[in-house]
């Protein structure tokens, strides 16, 4: 594997804005207990909890139009939308936020990949610019997430959004994708057939085989390709799905706790898929200075990772001024409820 | 221009009327119309009516009408303005009559809402508002008038048992009018503890849901030698609003009322203080209160503490809603207006009963479409 | 229903009114004639995205179409522009509603045909209070 070519990321192509959606309700995990485990001791975790009016669509756009902001970019050139918790099957979302942000003359998609099709818009948008065939695009991760109820998964799947709106670099840009390396494997850990309304899992077999050995196998390739160590990095990001596997695997390659504390959103928003990875680097942008490196590290089931280091830029301080919502600031105003609202709030309780 | 007589009334009771149809409906109340004149051939049918389309998948209500009663080569058809429907209907049969054009018409309001459920009864009557910024929305019909009662009572300082009280001169009015949909006297707590429907409007500040048709035959005044005293429309005027409330400048003024009622009185040749019988559009206790302030009774926000002191109860200076409004009576959309102007004949007719205004001479009928955007005034007079 | 949408998904989507171009009155719904000089001149413009509640109440009982939606709150808001707008009221905990309180637009669904049919979205609004 090390042996092929490191992926070329474009160097006059950068971030220049972001946005985070995260909705307002919180489902604590002992709620979930409370009903389907008779009170056993559950994970310390308050997931993110879209409302009954919110879909992958609505936050969407919450979080695209926080981005432009920042940004201040007037003009798109691609719209792509990661997710895999689309309201249609058939019939893109990414066309309605092109309307929403009155942006027409857009190549525009919904990607899936699991939890990793956010960072995978990322870069195609990336490549997109650097090719010179546009000048600006925006990259969304989002998803609202559902775990079958009583299953493992619903102490964790949660609903939010990330939006990165990536152009050509200048004296404003906030970040750059220095190196990508990107890895997959057929390895079927966690899936949903189509119809289906909650995914199936193979539970333990999503640890080792699955999150372990992409994330690993995608981070070490990027650390051969681009001589980097673990030192190099002021922030380190991985895929969240609980709280425990993003700590284990960032020790397991060297990182330290200092490394990934910031980014680490589990416990306040459980795992939001295709959004998890983007929000951890829009809490670390939110704070990081100019030069600072970022790995950031995606795992989507199925399966596959993508590894990307990420300098900070000049325009960081100027932006983060515009930016309408921090990370930080979404979290404050989370509301706590119980399981019979979420249930309502999910559609859960069928009229 | 001839005098425009109203030589009969006909209708039916307000309430569920689970085996009858809108024709049902409407055949009836026109047949108890006719009855008293058969050597009157109508010369025109006007069904004033809503929305059969969506409680009954039925329209062309006037040639459905007009064949049924055998009158087939009569001109017949529908006119349609939200909840003034019925108002509207008479208007343009007054208008008829009035302009010579023809010396009798039959005016016959009719809707059918219990074959609908609430939900559905709800849209039905948003359409009444904007389809496409109200009605999308999930606003109904009822929400707009929660939030107007809500500025309201904001605006003038307007207690809730002070809210309470129009619905309570209603019910008790209705308590003793044979049609009425609900017979029952109730009190201003009983309304001021009802269940919220959409706050600060609670259940019993709402006029109810309810199948009804009333008809009158207009005439020109040669076809009556009757020995009893007629009852002559002296006006009828309809004004309209911008559309929405929300694109009014002040939404707590009902301009299109204001506005047909002044002309109507002009006409009729009488102020205010000459109205001794009152029908005004209780659909909700808010819009009452608004009404009455919009014709003058009431100074502005001084409608609902008004009722509260009395001044609309039957023994008052104003008595309205004297067989029950729109409240205690009901509500069944395009029939309001009429019923309401057949009310207003049975008081000046002597024929009211325990509910009779003593000594009536002059009688005021209020019906308004969407918040006060159509309204019709009409003054009828004993001669 | 999904056309009637289509037509207005700017409106929707993104607040879209009109301004009069001979005397920059501003309306939302669009005005067809200007209310205020009857100039038949208006373009298209966003409205703000702010404003402060004048009005507003908690429907319990819904409309056909907005099932399992109940219960809503409707308000009407003025916007910094001073147009008056219809909207929906969401995340806002119902005794935390008073008149005056600041709102901000944001996008929402409207409407879900149960899973088989449209999904309407479109504006709403949450309260900063
Ligand atoms: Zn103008």
């Amino acid at each position: 594997m090390g042996s092929n070519p490191a992926m070329k990321t474009p160097k006059d192509a950068a971030i220049a804005g972001y946005g985070v959606y995260i909705p307002r309700y919180r489902l604590p995990s002992e709620e979930v207990a409370r009903i389907w485990r008779g009170g056993e001791e559950a994970p310390l975790i308050k997931k993110a909890v879209a409302a009954l009016d919110e879909d992958i669509t609505t936050m969407a756009v919450e979080a695209a139009r926080r981005a432009l902001k920042m940004a201040e970019v007037k003009e798109l050139g691609a719209i792509f939308v990661g997710t895999e918790t689309k309201p249609y099957a058939v019939k893109p979302t990414s066309t309605i936020v092109a309307q929403a942000l009155a942006q027409h003359k857009v190549l525009a998609s919904d990607l899936e990949f699991a939890c990793k099709a956010g960072t995978e818009a990322l870069q195609l948008i990336l490549a997109l610019i650097g090719s010179g065939m546009i000048e600006s695009g925006l990259a969304i991760g989002v998803d609202t997430a559902q775990g079958r109820p009583g299953d493992d998964l619903e102490f964790t799947a949660a609903s939010a959004a990330a939006a990165y709106i990536l152009s050509k670099r200048d004296g404003d840009s906030i970040a750059v994708v220095e190196g990508a390396s990107s890895y997959v494997s057929d390895t079927t850990d966690f899936w949903r057939r189509a119809g289906q309304p909650y995914p199936r899992h193979l539970s333990r077999f999503t640890g080792e085989p699955a999150y372990f050995h992409h994330i690993q196998s995608a981070v070490k390739n990027l650390f051969a390709e681009f001589g980097y160590k673990p030192s190099d990095f002021k922030y380190a990001v991985f895929h969240q799905p609980n709280p425990r596997f993003p700590v284990e695997v960032a020790l397991r390659l060297g990182f330290n706790l200092e490394q990934i504390k910031p980014g680490l959103l589990n416990p306040y928003v459980g795992n939001p898929y295709a959004a998890n990875s983007l929000l951890g680097l829009a809490a670390v942008l939110d704070e990081a200075h100019v030069n600072d490196l970022i790995l950031l590290c995606s795992f989507g089931s199925g399966a596959g990772s993508d590894a990307l280091s990420i300098r900070v830029l000049d325009g960081v301080e100027v932006k983060r001024r515009k930016a309408q919502n921090k990370v930080m600031d979404m979290l404050k105003a989370a509301v706590d409820i119980d399981y019979a609202t979420y249930a309502k709030l999910r559609g859960k309780i069928v009229g | 221009m001839a005098r425009v007589i109203i030589s009969s009334v006909g209708y039916t009771r307000v309430g569920d009327h689970w085996d009858k149809s809108i024709l049902d409906l409407a055949v009836e109340a026109a047949r108890k119309a006719l009855k008293p004149y058969p050597n009157i051939r109508p010369e025109v049918i006007i069904v004033g009516n809503m929305f059969s389309s969506q409680s009954s998948k039925q329209e062309h209500l006037g040639a459905l009408l007009a064949s049924a009663l055998n009158l087939t080569g009569t001109p017949a058809f529908k006119v349609e303005a939200a909840c003034a429907s019925g108002g509207v209907a008479f208007n343009v049969a007054y208008s008829k009559v009035r302009s010579g054009e023809v010396s009798s018409a039959l005016v016959v309001g009719v809707e059918k809402m219990r074959d609908l459920d609430v939900s559905e009864a709800s849209l039905a009557l948003s359409m009444a508002e904007s389809a496409e910024y109200t009605q999308f929305m999930g606003a109904s019909f009822l929400s707009l008038n929660g939030m107007l009662a809500r500025l309201y009572m904001e605006t003038y300082n307007v207690s809730r048992s002070e809210l309470s009280a129009f619905p309570a001169i209603a019910h008790t009015n209705a308590a003793t009018a044979e049609h009425a949909q609900f017979r029952k006297a109730i009190s201003v707590e009983d309304v001021s503890r009802s269940p919220l429907v959409s706050d600060p409007l609670r259940l019993l500040d709402c006029a109810p849901l309810g199948d009804g048709a009333a008809a009158l035959l207009l005439t020109s005044e040669e076809f009556n030698g009757d020995d009893e005293s007629m009852v002559e429309v002296l006006s009828s005027k309809i004004s309209t609003d911008i559309f929405s409330i929300y694109e009014r400048d002040d939404m707590l003024r009902f301009n299109a009322t204001k506005d047909a009622a002044s002309k109507a009185f002009s006409e009729a040749g009488i102020s205010v203080e000459d109205v001794d019988v009152l029908e005004v559009h209780d659909a909700f206790s808010v819009s009452a209160a608004l009404s009455v302030e919009a014709m003058g009774f009431s100074k502005e926000g001084e409608g609902a503490k008004d009722a509260a002191r009395g001044l609309y109860a039957l023994k008052g200076r104003y008595p309205a809603l004297t067989f029950g409004g729109l409240k205690g009576r009901g509500h069944p959309v395009g029939a309001t207006g009429l019923y309401q102007i057949a009310e207003l004949w049975l008081q000046l007719k002597g024929r009211g009963n325990v509910n009779q205004v003593e000594g009536c001479r002059i009688g005021v009928a209020q019906n308004i479409g969407g918040v006060d955007t159509t309204s019709v005034v009409s003054v009828l007079a004993r001669r | 229903m999904a056309i009637s949408y289509w037509r207005r998904r700017d409106r929707y989507y993104r607040l879209l009114g009109n301004r009069c171009t001979q005397c920059n009155s501003e309306y939302y719904p669009p005005a067809y004639l200007c209310r205020r000089c009857g100039s038949e001149s208006l373009v298209d413009v966003e409205m703000p995205t702010t404003g402060q509640i004048l009005t507003y109440t908690i429907l319990r009982e819904v409309m056909s179409g907005f099932e399992g939606q109940q219960p809503i709150v409707i308000g009407i808001v003025q916007l910094d522009n001073g147009v008056k707008v219809l909207g929906q009221i969401v995340d806002t905990p119902l005794d935390a509603l008073k008149i005056g309180c600041r709102v901000r637009l944001v996008f929402r669904k409207i409407r879900d045909e149960s899973n088989v049919g449209q999904i309407y979205y479109g504006y709403k609004f949450t309260a900063l209070c």
